[in-house]
């Protein structure tokens, strides 16, 4: 009896397959969304909301420091409030990587550390960053503590937990082939653990920095008189949406650039091992870590399938 | 001349209810160019003797030595994965587990992976070679230490028949060129009369029941009548010592 399939391929047009590319949906996004505004736009009291044009002319005055004819009562400009807020986002940033990968090691190495501080982490993860910035605003004032606390406080525990996971995932594996080949300790630990933990390490700078923005602006709406968040809140209070929009737009780009420029390369850099790593694995923080690269737990899955096939299930000729 | 010698070798895991005997009191003794294949069912301990002997499990009981003319011997070990550090190119990571960086071990390595056929694969990263061609640098790095002897856990179940037939030609060429004492581990009974002048039989429970001869001549064809009667004799003793389950 003979079967026969059918082999003609269904044929999409080179148009069509341009057209729903990824790189086309990717392209067609910015579109949608202007779209969907005017939509909005339309629909809704346009005295309260603004078009595109309103807030990229808004941003523009802001950027060439043009606003003030307009809008007097500002006090100062886009470039000392950013500044403010870039450097308080910082020195919470750098706080957070340095004590969360020092607490993060710790628990990763030692259980009684790990049970001593596990409850107050996962405490400090469940609280909203809008009740730090309200408490610390009411224990520090309006100053810089206040934000620079939050932003700690709102990224420490994501730095906390990606580190131990990475030193609990360190691959046994490759230490036991070190250890058989008698390399010396402080070589498997530069060689073997570091490079292991990057990986999670970076997702945890990613972590830090972008819910360390989030907890910083909060703060400086509730508890500062300067800065980008107290800047969307005075734009809020003037009923102004279009600057309420744009400087969140600011936001949007500078995260962006960061990302492009500084994270992206860096991660490039440290990751190049991966050829097969994609934009799409960079921005989620997703570089496969190390299970995929077939050493951790691999050994357990054979002796699995071993069980079931027996001693001959794998003969190479029988 | 390498000598490895086990003693009264005791050895389990967990306690009380969920204690597990892998090895129960085995004596064994190997000495010079020979291939030892230690062959046995899942569970039978076999690849926790090659961690005790390269030093990465600790026994209950009993010694092992590991000597070569009466000094330590340097193990060389070739694993079930390849187990190379992702993270680092193929000759990096043969330079990782040599004692030195000079230029001679630079090109001991060279050398090696030359003979395993990935000369020109030095600055790739292991991502990019296939499964075999990563377990060929596994097979190369425990050779560019100049082992005196090699600890190989089942190093080809993991490849294609075709790859796994033609690496262990390759392997095999290198120990007989080498002359070094290679134990290794295998639940591949074609596989061990292939390769081996000696072939160690473990029972469930981690007893050595069998120490096997098999004297042909090198290289074996697996498809050779001789080598088919030989897996067949080897086979029916399994079946005498009550190792496979009726």
């Amino acid at each position: 009896m003979t079967t026969t399939v059918s082999t003609a391929p269904v044929r999409k047009s080179k148009l069509r397959r341009s057209l729903t590319s990824p790189t086309t949906a990717r392209i067609l996004f910015p579109f949608v969304v202007i779209g969907v505004w005017y939509l909005i736009y339309y629909t809704i009291d346009s005295r309260i909301f603004p078009t595109p044009q309103q807030v990229l002319q808004f941003m523009w005055e802001e950027v060439t420091l043009t606003s003030g004819v307009r809008y007097s009562s500002v006090a100062s400009n886009l470039y000392e409030q950013f500044a403010v807020s870039l450097l308080r986002l910082s020195v919470g940033f750098i706080v957070a990587m340095v004590v969360g990968t020092v607490l993060g090691l710790a628990m990763g190495l030692s259980k009684s550390v790990d049970a001593f501080f596990h409850d107050w982490v996962m405490a400090i993860l469940a609280m909203p960053a809008l009740v730090w910035a309200l408490f610390l605003s009411i224990a520090f004032g309006f100053g810089n503590m206040a934000p620079i606390l939050t932003v700690i406080l709102a990224g420490i525990p994501f730095v906390i937990i990606n580190v131990r996971e990475g030193v609990r995932n360190t691959p046994k594996e490759l230490i036991d082939m070190a250890k058989s080949f008698e390399v010396p300790q402080n070589k498997i630990t530069r060689h073997v653990l570091l490079p292991s933990l990057m990986p999670f390490f970076f997702a945890a700078i990613r972590y830090a920095y972008s819910i360390g923005w989030k907890g910083l602006v909060i703060a400086e709406v509730f508890g500062s008189q300067v800065g980008m968040g107290w800047t969307i809140k005075f734009w809020y209070d003037a009923h102004r949406a279009h600057g309420v929009i744009g400087y969140a737009l600011f936001f949007i780009l500078f995260a962006l650039a960061l990302e492009k420029l500084v994270f992206d390369p860096l991660a490039r850099r440290a990751f190049k091992w991966r050829p097969q790593l994609d934009a799409f694995q960079l921005a989620e923080g997703d570089f496969g870590a190390v299970r995929q690269e077939g050493f951790l737990l691999e050994e357990d899955e054979i002796d699995q399938e071993l069980e079931v096939t027996g001693m001959e299930g794998r003969s190479h000729d029988g | 001349m390498a000598e490895i010698k086990v003693q009264d070798l005791h050895k389990e895991f967990g306690v009380g209810e969920n204690r597990v005997v892998a090895l129960e009191n085995v004596n064994m003794s190997v000495q010079g160019h020979v291939f030892v294949s230690i062959v046995g069912p899942s569970g039978c301990g076999k690849s926790t003797l090659l961690n005790i002997l390269s030093g990465i499990e600790t026994p209950s009981s009993g010694t092992v030595t590991i000597t070569q003319d009466n000094r330590d011997a340097d193990p060389g070990y070739v694993f079930q994965a390849a187990r190379l550090l992702p993270w680092r190119t193929v000759m990096d990571n043969l330079l990782f587990v040599q004692k030195d960086k000079s230029e001679a071990s630079k090109e001991r390595c060279q050398r090696y992976l030359e003979m395993v056929q990935l000369g020109d694969k030095g600055d790739r990263y292991p991502g990019e070679l296939s499964g075999g061609m990563q377990q060929r640098v596994g097979i190369a790095r425990a050779f560019s230490i100049e082992p005196d002897v090699l600890f190989m856990d089942e190093p080809f179940s993991h490849l294609d028949a075709i790859t796994a037939r033609s690496l262990r030609r390759e392997l095999h060429a290198m120990w007989r060129h080498t002359k070094k004492t290679v134990l290794f581990v295998t639940h591949d009974v074609g596989e061990a009369v292939e390769l081996s002048n000696r072939i160690l039989v473990f029972a469930k429970g981690g007893q050595l029941k069998d120490d096997l001869q098999v004297d042909l001549p090198f290289p074996r064809d697996p498809a050779d009548d001789a080598v088919a009667v030989a897996k067949a004799q080897v086979l029916r003793k399994f079946e005498e010592l009550d190792l496979v389950a009726s």
